[in-house]
């Protein structure tokens, strides 16, 4: 059970990283993004396309993800979500709905169904801790990536103009406009900086687990929890948000059977989201 | 000179006409008011020429330029900055944040130092506060904020919207003096007001607007308070 | 109207059984797009868990039917039942949410059934049932069984949004705060539109298992479901009775011809969605009535 207990929360370092793009987009334009998790598992295939290409090493495939990424978000937010967005609730909710349907058969006629990993030979290796503990060396890479992506996302947003004038827009956006800012494109900016953690997200999936065309819903519930557990624009919340779950999931998997594991992190979220529908961390 | 001139302007919300071919002129260096009741169409002028709200028919024209239904970020761009209504600084930004999301275009971004020891220089109060989260500071303080913000886009023209709104008489007094002193420097100043006595005191030209159209205007001193009174009502 | 009402009454008759089936499919569809137009439309209530209640009607006419010897017909309306209940059960914490929070927490529990029943060894995992009291029924039982529904839900709407209720509904979506006043009323007319249509869907559940003879949960708690009833709605025009009816038509007929392209045809779907929201977001039915004043059954929503 101590070893459930370690491999969930590492695990929690990757859901931190899953959730953050789309806690980022909630909170920044009220806009749920239904199709994060397909965007993220696109990533995951993207990374099998360029190794299989050039025989990179799965974390080098970063190299060309993030700025493919950046650029798909930046398109996406600015040919379709910005025109739906302020125009109630269910347009964007089903814009991004139809995306998440394009992206997962779009990755179904390419790809075929099925199973795909990233190989590599991190996925193998283990750290002995004594009495029968490890540290299994790929989860503890997702923590400790997770915790990069989450300080850096927090410097972005103190430090750089355009984090400080995104978290202007998030808070008034017509007093933002007043600056000079043109919110529409910080948007895009928004997203496209959304897509790279999802980029990172997405190898670091493909490095641990296997994944298929539709595995992008199983990640958007991950996501979403991550978002409603965690509170919006808080870092730490985020993270401590993704170990809840992990731990959930791997001790749930642990008491009734691999099957179950995620099942159990369905549970805890609805009871989160029925409990507390403002989320445990909301200011 | 004419910093900026309004001619024939007409601005609907939907099918409500909220400003019926409105046409003035504000004098560079000057301060001049918009007087007016509560939706008088004051504020939509104010959304006009900063851009907020697009003009159905008209013209607006600054420094000689055509800025009519311009986006926002180009209108501040070229130099004219508002105070909006209540301030609306970002409540979970620090007063620094605040300050220096004020100076987001390049031109402004460049000078942001010199900027922002000048807003200092004006309010102190912002100095001490620099560090702490807008929404913990007090309302006066907040449309100081609001104030040093505008100024931190190097503006040659600021537009303030019902500055005195929900203050104390005592911080009233003090923002005007403020403004007195940003005029001083070269800044042009358009104020909206409600308050009819301080409104002729503290410009040079006023304009009385009723539903939506110029019902008076003149030279501030040469307005006796009853008249514009008289035309703020529509008696 | 009534000549068409009529030829549907007759079709098992004269039409070609290819055809028949392809009309049992277009009333099936018709009814749950009907009844998610009725929460989204009109309810404001954005549902991504269509597929909670085909599953639970499936699943409980093949286990009444399979392991009690239930009658099928019987065996359908528990269907209804169980998926109501079900609905009542979870309508406890998901009221709770709002907007986004809701539409996110009917997907959860959705795919949280369908890891629970590949799971549960009582309903035989993943493997599925043959529903085998099926085999002995014939197409025009299930054709008659179809139109009842359909026919059942238009019916079922037009007059729902004619009573207090869905008056109440309708001044709320035109005028929020109008409706805030009266907060208790409105949270009881939309509980009682989520149950309405959990019944009318799980009911749906079971005559479609009925017609496929065979359900294994990937397919019963599918999203495909949802897709299917997003699609139509959306093309046919959301908040209309006249929409669902002739997104239905599209998507039957679409999918009788993309059926051999399993992933284009959903591609195609998710893509024309996308394009109708950005340029006609009212739908066919609904820039129709705005052009031509004609609406032949939804009442007027200005």
């Amino acid at each position: 059970m101590l070893q459930s207990v370690i491999n969930g929360i590492l695990l929690g370092g990757l859901y931190a990283v899953i959730g953050i793009g789309m806690s980022m987009i909630f909170g920044i334009m009220r806009l749920t993004n239904l199709a994060h998790g397909d965007l993220m598992i696109l990533v995951s295939y993207l990374a099998a396309v360029t190794i299989s290409l050039f025989g990179l090493p799965p974390l080098l495939t970063l190299v060309l993800v993030i700025p493919l990424m950046f650029f798909v978000g930046f398109v996406i937010q600015s040919s379709l979500l910005n025109r739906v967005l302020g125009k109630g609730m269910e347009p964007p909710l089903l814009v991004t709905f139809g995306l998440s349907i394009i992206l997962q058969n779009a990755l179904l006629i390419v790809f075929t169904p099925d199973a795909k990993t990233l190989t590599n030979p991190l996925a193998t290796k283990y750290f002995a801790l004594g009495g029968n503990l490890t540290v299994p060396v790929i989860y503890l890479l997702d923590f400790l990536m997770g915790l990069a992506v989450i300080i850096a996302l927090s410097q972005f947003f103190q430090r750089t103009y355009l984090g400080r004038a995104i978290r202007a827009a998030s808070d008034d956006e017509g007093a933002a406009q007043l600056m000079g800012i043109s919110t529409k494109r910080i948007y895009s900016y928004a997203m496209g900086i959304a897509m790279v953690t999802a980029a990172v997200a997405g190898v670091l999936v493909g490095m641990t687990f296997t994944f298929y065309p539709y595995t992008g819903t199983q990640y958007l519930i991950i996501a979403f929890g991550v978002v409603v557990i965690g509170g919006l624009g808080n870092m730490i919340g985020t993270l401590v948000a993704g170990m809840i779950l992990g731990l959930a999931q791997l001790l749930g998997a642990y008491f009734f059977g691999a099957g179950f594991q995620l099942l159990f992190g369905y549970v805890v979220l609805l009871v989160v989201l029925a409990v507390r529908p403002q989320g445990i961390f909301a200011r | 000179m004419i910093i900026l001139r309004i001619e024939n302007l007409n601005v609907f919300y939907g099918d409500f006409q909220a400003i019926r071919n409105v046409s003035l002129e504000i004098p560079q260096g000057s301060v001049v008011s918009l007087i007016g009741a509560n939706g008088a169409g004051k504020s939509t002028l104010l959304k006009a020429v900063s851009g907020l709200q697009k003009p159905a028919a008209g013209k607006i024209t600054y420094s000689g330029a055509d800025i009519t239904g311009l986006s926002p970020d180009k209108i501040v761009a070229a130099g004219i900055s508002m105070v909006p209504e209540g301030g609306r600084v970002f409540p979970r930004l620090t007063v620094l944040e605040n300050l220096l999301v004020g100076s987001y275009t390049p031109k402004a971004r460049k000078k942001r130092n010199t900027l922002l020891e000048k807003v200092y220089e004006l309010f102190p109060r912002l100095a001490e506060r620099s560090r702490q989260l807008a929404n913990s500071l007090s309302g006066g303080e907040r449309q100081m904020l609001a104030i040093g913000r505008a100024l931190m886009s190097d503006p040659r023209l600021i537009l303030f919207d019902e500055i005195s709104l929900g203050l104390a008489p005592r911080v009233i007094k003090d923002i005007y003096q403020r403004i007195k002193e940003i005029n001083r420097t070269g800044t042009t100043i358009v104020l909206v007001e409600q308050d009819v006595k301080r409104s002729l005191k503290a410009s040079e030209k006023s304009y009385v607007l009723l539903e939506g159209k110029v019902v008076l205007a003149g030279r501030s001193k040469e307005l006796s308070e009853e008249e514009v009174r008289k035309a703020y009502f529509g008696l | 109207m009534g000549a068409l009402l009529l030829a549907l009454l007759t079709m098992p008759l004269w039409a070609a059984q290819y055809l028949v089936l392809v009309f049992m499919l277009v009333f099936l569809y018709l009814t749950i797009a009907q009844m998610w137009n009725l929460l989204a439309g009109y309810a404001g209530l954005v549902s991504l868990g269509t597929q909670i209640f085909i599953g639970l009607g499936g699943y409980t006419l093949a286990v009444l039917t399979e392991y009690y010897g239930f009658p099928v017909w019987l065996g359908v309306l528990f269907g209804g039942v169980v998926a109501v209940l079900f609905a009542l059960v979870i309508s406890v914490p998901i009221f709770r949410m709002r907007g986004v929070y809701f539409t996110i927490a009917t997907w959860i529990v959705a795919e949280a059934l369908l890891v629970f029943f590949s799971n549960w060894a009582y309903v035989r995992q993943g493997m599925g049932f043959f529903i085998r009291a099926a085999y002995k029924l014939t197409t025009d039982q299930l054709y008659y069984a179809a139109l009842f529904l359909g026919l059942g839900a238009v019916v079922l709407v037009y007059v729902l949004l004619r009573t207090k209720l869905g008056l109440g509904l309708m001044a709320m979506r035109d005028e929020e705060t109008a409706a805030e006043t009266a907060g208790v009323e409105i949270f009881r007319s939309k509980l009682a539109c989520f149950l309405i249509s959990s019944f009318v869907v799980g009911l749906t559940g079971g005559v479609f298992y009925l017609s496929q003879v065979f359900i294994q949960p990937y397919a019963a708690f599918g999203i495909n479901w949802t897709i299917a009833v997003v699609f139509m709605v959306i093309i046919g025009g959301i908040g209309t009775i006249e929409g669902p009816v002739i997104g239905a038509v599209i998507y039957v007929i679409l999918q009788q011809y993309l059926s051999e392209y399993v992933g284009m045809s959903l591609l195609i779907l998710g893509a024309v969605a996308i394009l109708v929201i950005l340029a006609s977001p009212a739908g066919i039915m609904g820039t129709v009535q705005k052009k031509f004043g004609f609406a032949l059954l939804s009442p007027r929503r200005e």
